[in-house]
């Protein structure tokens, strides 16, 4: 029981009870921004009614959750695809769904373009996203070596000793009718490898 | 920057090291090589600029400039010097020079398609609409691509968007867009999606909602594929418009069949049923009921339309809160109109039950039914909840023991009746005693449902959390009645949470809360830091630590917020500008205005003009006549007295006021009225603060009279036209005050959680205000001295002999107010007075003020003196007596050194009280606690201690540093 509407700049002010979250990143102005110039079909929130009852309509409303994608690849090479870059859901709106829910509004979105495949990336110590997103159909396409520092949360070339895991998960969307695009890469590859 | 093709240009070969050295930061390295190859080419232009680039990057503006303007003088067309200069144009954040450079570029290449398109750019950047909409059509004409030609289509809607004439705007702009575009749909030239996107904006901007209609729902809303259900949304928006209730409803209708959790669909079907119903609408004979389908247009055929969509859900996979909660919604707008229950709905107690019985494990229940509990009578509350308490399946463990949940659904269900519990006031009506015992059975619940989540990870949220929450919320309560310690246990439980859970927001908020309350600020700041709240939640949530940070004295925390916060809006400007430029290129349009509200919204922040406004006093009063004089710094800040920069009428409250949550009843809640209370207390002190900021810029100003009196007033008009500005903003300082207190007469109680009120009260009763006022007359007097000489002032110079008098017994006065101990023990517990710490940080800023203002005096009576001595000499008449105003200063600085060094002493005093307190010892009579819990209550008390320390040591620091410069003074 949401609203789904596009993201506006608006809600930046109002996003804390789902960006307080330790998991949640709140991001510098130009992320958001480059996001609703580029790929403003792909930043949704969903809002729950709450808030005061103003004469007969409802007004001001909970955000629940965000998500944020977008669409990129060559159309040629069939890497023509949807990106889940950002999906995160208030605590007090979590177990029901709607994570998953969202990932279907990007893969439909994503089906309208004419993309091959959707994919996304994990940690893989978050299990249970991966879980989840096994569940709604996605596989692993290959796994990405990232190297972090622990200090500073950048990625520290000297640091090999931390490294850290990331799935990279894909799932394929009609126009890719032999599955082609989830087909596993054997071995793991290094972040400047993706494109 | 690096990165360019054609590598065959023998001058991008010489350039590439210069770009690798800017690129890798070596700046210096880059001017170097950059000097060695102007000697070898002098043509070589770009090769200035990289220098001009490394130059501006060392700090070394001036000479940046100089050398950018000698090479645009040139009116370059070459690409690397065109790009090198927009590059460093940017970084000197002067974009407008960036349009003077391509105007001279497409002057002498008219027929450049880059060069016109970075004119555009460089036009969107500073907001030229005019001259984008004839860039871009200039564009278009040497090259008719679409997206050039609705580029000036969109300058001309921004053109009516900033005309301060609607009429202009409603005349002349749109219809000019609208025009431009019918002619491309004449053509049959429309494109994309972007386009037909524009086509409807400026439609609806003229309020042509039927021809907006029309391009939606015709061949060229067929475009409208990326946004989901695109179309469908900006069809329902013009209906509701155009009042189409039939086309409302058919269409929401539709859409909640496909969907039956869209909660706007359901409010727009219920509204257009409504206005159907009040116009007695029937359907056309023969025909289709609306565009959309069938309507429905009685209460009957909606509450058949909410039944099938419940018997619907039931069959789902997924379950779906909608269908429930409409019901709920309905009978709510039944009851508004007066029916009661005629349509069978059901009794809205029984369907709430039902849905806590369907959804009851889920957290977001309560948020659901909070919006419904006002369908309850207040009489059935208590029957209410021990109805929902009877259906979880909680089980003691022995007789007589508290009944818990074996699982996280029940524990879960429980919390959420617990919530609507507070909701209801239920809490809220209990006794102390009664209270206290509610928090031991939450705070037991809370510690049993921790064993539920051993297998979280740091970074989730304990199950149980909001039980210790509740628990702190009753403890609040009972604080504010009066109870003294339940302020300690509620940081003892905070505390205690935060072990078990430390990603919590809410607990380490709440904490954050409380400490400032207590005026400890030092574990404040690592709570903070911990939230990782960063960009634009300095914005929301920075006021947590900005309004305590200075007030405290913890002046080092402090400058670092307001550090954060200006870095942060400071970036906006060229952020914001930078995705206006995208949104153009990639054609959202929609996005445009959307991305300059946004910029406003940040730059007219309430909470930026007050970091900035508190940075500058800060510096000052950490600096000025300490480390710099009084002048360089006011310089440095390019402050001056006639500047005011603050946006007064348009201010922006972007505060998260309800970032901490509550589940009080709606009349113990933060409402839209506190909301705007506070934002007319904020400005109000905003005001007076942002005025003895310009009152205390404005001191240097005077001082030019230092050279002898001439006969010539004449060369004196621009040093009087200061004082003008002074008194005028005393003026306004005097207003600003009077307002400032008929609005703490009042007496508005904020919420505990909500806004945190401004220093504004304790700034008017500590007498501080009163002080600093004066001290701004005395400047105006002092003045008048100045200009009148030592001669024929005996009236003046009396005047100010008794304006020191009273300042001196005002001073006092406030050192008074700041006499106390910071920390008690009474009866075995722990009492705080944190005004004190607030008092004794006012002290140091009006000493500080008063300070500037001797200093002031000083330069005034320095000449005076120094011209009698000399006429003593050569009279040698040792009858030439001192005017008064000589011993009155000597008198008021000596006053002045010797009250500072009492406050100094006491300080010291407060120090060692504080260092000897020993809390350890202190025996916790309160039988409440557990044992586990008072090694917390240590804790806690610790840390407010040790914050009081470093509190008053800072303060000392600073007056210390201000009692040396009082020995400056003596003249």
């Amino acid at each position: 029981m949401t609203t789904l509407r596009a993201f506006t700049c608006d809600d930046l002010f109002r996003f804390n009870n789902i960006n307080l979250d330790p998991l949640t990143e709140t991001y510098g102005i130009p992320f958001y921004l480059q996001y609703l110039a580029h790929w403003p079909e792909y930043f949704i929130v969903a809002e729950a009614p709450g808030g005061e009852l103003m004469g007969y309509r409802w007004c001001c409303a909970d955000a629940v959750f965000t998500v944020m994608g977008k669409a990129e690849g060559s159309v040629a090479r069939e890497e023509w695809h949807g990106h889940v870059t950002a999906l995160s859901v208030a605590p007090e709106f979590q177990r029901l769904g709607l994570a998953a829910k969202l990932v279907e509004l990007l893969e439909e979105i994503s089906e309208k373009k004419g993309g091959f495949f959707v994919d996304l990336f994990v940690r893989v110590s978050n299990q249970v996203a991966v879980n989840m997103y096994k569940q709604l159909g996605y596989s692993v396409y290959r796994t990405v070596l990232e190297y972090y520092s622990a200090s500073s949360g950048e990625p520290d070339e000297d640091a090999y000793d931390k490294y850290l895991f990331m799935v990279n998960m894909r799932k394929a969307l009609s126009r890719d009718a032999e599955k082609k695009s989830i087909i596993p890469l054997p071995h793991p590859v290094r972040p400047e490898d993706i494109e | 920057m690096a990165a360019r093709g054609h590598v065959q240009d023998p001058n991008d070969r010489r350039l590439r090291p210069i770009y690798d050295y800017l690129d890798n930061g070596n700046n210096k390295m880059a001017i170097q090589q950059a000097d060695k190859l102007l000697k070898k080419h002098k043509d070589l232009h770009c090769a200035k600029v990289l220098k001009a680039i490394g130059l501006q990057r060392t700090g070394k503006q001036d000479e940046a400039y100089a050398l950018a303007q000698e090479v645009a003088a040139l009116e370059p067309t070459d690409d690397n010097s065109l790009q090198a200069l927009t590059i460093l144009y940017r970084e000197m954040h002067r974009p407008e020079l960036v349009t003077k450079l391509y105007e001279a570029a497409v002057k002498k290449v008219p027929n450049s398609e880059e060069y016109h398109s970075h004119l555009f750019m460089a036009y969107a950047r500073v907001g030229e609409y005019k001259k984008m909409q004839q860039a871009g059509m200039a564009l278009y004409k040497i090259v008719p691509k679409n997206p050039y030609y609705f580029w000036s289509v969109m300058s001309l809607i921004m053109q009516s968007i900033s005309a301060q004439d609607e009429n202009l705007s409603k005349t002349m702009f749109l219809p000019l867009a609208e025009r431009m575009v019918e002619k491309m749909v004449k053509e049959d030239k429309i494109e994309a999606e972007a386009e037909v996107e524009l086509y409807y904006m400026i439609l609806e901007r003229l309020e042509k909602y039927k021809e907006a209609l029309d391009v939606v729902r015709g061949k060229l809303g067929e475009k409208l594929t990326s946004e989901l259900q695109s179309r469908e949304n900006k069809c329902m928006a013009m209906y509701k418009k155009l009042c189409r209730w039939p086309e409302c409803n058919a269409l929401s209708r539709r859409l909640l069949l496909k969907n039956s959790d869209d909660w706007q669909f359901y409010i727009t079907y219920f509204d257009s049923v409504f206005q159907l119903i009040d116009e007695s609408w029937t359907p056309p004979p023969e025909e289709e009921h609306s565009l959309e389908g069938e309507v429905h247009y009685s209460i009957e055929q909606a509450v058949k339309f909410i039944e099938e969509r419940i018997t619907e859900e039931s069959k789902s996979s997924r379950p779906l809160r909608g269908p429930y909660l409409a019901k709920l919604e309905l009978i709510r707008r039944l009851r508004y109109r007066g029916c009661n229950d005629e349509y069978k709905l059901g009794d809205p107690e029984e369907l709430m039950f039902q849905y806590f019985r369907k959804f009851g494990d889920k957290p977001c229940c309560f948020t659901d039914l909070k919006v419904f509990v006002d369908l309850l009578p207040s009489s059935q509350y208590t029957k209410f909840i021990s109805q929902l308490l009877a259906v979880i399946p909680l089980s003691a463990a022995a007789e007589g023991e508290l009944a818990l949940p074996s699982d996280i659904k029940a524990l879960q269900q429980h919390l959420c009746v617990v919530q609507l519990s507070r909701l209801l006031g239920i809490y809220h009506a209990m006794e102390k005693k009664q209270k206290l015992a509610a928090v031991r059975e939450l705070m037991l619940r809370y510690r049993h449902g921790l064993e539920f989540g051993k297998s979280c990870l740091k970074t989730e949220l304990q199950f149980s959390d909001y039980y210790c929450l509740l628990a702190v919320h009753l403890l609040l309560d009972l604080w504010l009645e009066g109870e003294e310690t339940a302020v300690w246990q509620c940081l003892t439980l905070l505390e205690e949470g935060l072990s078990h859970s430390p990603s919590n927001a809410q607990f380490k908020l709440l904490l954050i809360r409380i400490y400032c309350r207590l005026g400890a600020f030092e574990p404040v700041a690592e709570l903070y830091s911990s939230l990782d709240a960063k960009h634009i939640q300095h914005d929301t949530i920075g006021y947590l630590l900005t309004r305590y940070a200075e007030a405290l004295g913890h002046y080092a925390a402090a400058s670092q917020s307001c550090n954060f916060a200006l870095r942060f809006f400071h970036s906006n400007q060229k952020d914001t500008s930078e995705y206006i430029i995208q949104a153009y290129k990639y054609g959202a349009f929609e996005k445009i205005p959307e991305f300059i509200a946004f910029r406003n919204r940040l730059n007219s922040s309430l909470h930026f003009a007050q970091v900035r406004t508190e940075r500058m006093l800060l510096d000052l009063l950490l600096e000025a006549n300490i480390s710099t004089s009084l002048e360089e710094s006011i310089k440095s800040m390019s402050l001056s007295p006639e500047e005011d920069d603050i946006p007064w009428n348009d201010l922006r409250d972007n505060r998260d006021l309800t970032v901490l949550f509550n589940w009080d009843p709606k009349d113990r809640d933060i409402s839209e009225e506190h909301k705007k209370l506070s934002l007319e207390e904020e400005t109000m002190w905003l005001r007076i603060r942002s005025l003895t900021l310009r009152l205390v810029s404005g001191l240097p100003t005077l001082s030019h009279t230092i050279q002898p009196k001439n006969s010539e007033k004449t060369a004196e008009n621009g040093v009087s036209s200061k004082i003008d500005t002074i008194r005028s903003l005393l003026q306004q300082l005097e207003v600003a005050v009077d307002s400032g207190k008929k609005f703490l007469e009042q007496k508005i109680q904020y919420p505990v959680l909500g806004p945190p009120p401004t220093r504004m009260a304790g700034f008017f009763s500590n007498g501080s205000c009163q002080c600093q006022t004066s001290l701004f007359y005395l400047v105006s007097d002092i003045y008048e001295l100045d200009t009148n000489g030592l001669e024929d002032s005996a009236e003046i110079q009396e005047r100010i002999g008794n304006s020191f008098n009273s300042l001196v017994e005002r001073l006092t006065d406030l050192f008074n107010k700041c006499k106390g101990d910071l920390i008690e023990v009474r009866d075995g517990t722990l009492k705080t007075h944190p005004s004190l710490l607030e008092n004794l940080v006012f002290f140091v800023e009006t000493i500080s003020i008063a300070l500037w203002v001797s200093s002031y005096c000083d330069s005034v009576l320095r000449p005076f003196k120094s011209n009698m001595q000399k006429k003593k000499k050569k009279k040698k008449e040792s009858s030439l007596a001192m005017p008064p105003v000589f011993t009155h200063f000597l008198d008021y600085v000596a006053e002045l050194q010797t009250l500072t060094s009492n406050v100094i002493d006491h300080i010291r005093g407060l120090e060692i009280i504080l260092s000897a307190l020993k809390l350890e010892e202190l025996s916790l009579k309160d039988t409440l606690l557990l044992e586990e819990e008072k090694k917390f209550t240590k804790t806690v008390q610790g840390k407010v201690q040790s914050s009081y320390h470093h509190s008053v040591q800072e303060i000392g620091e600073l007056l210390k540093k201000r009692l040396d410069t009082i020995k400056k003074l003596k003249i």
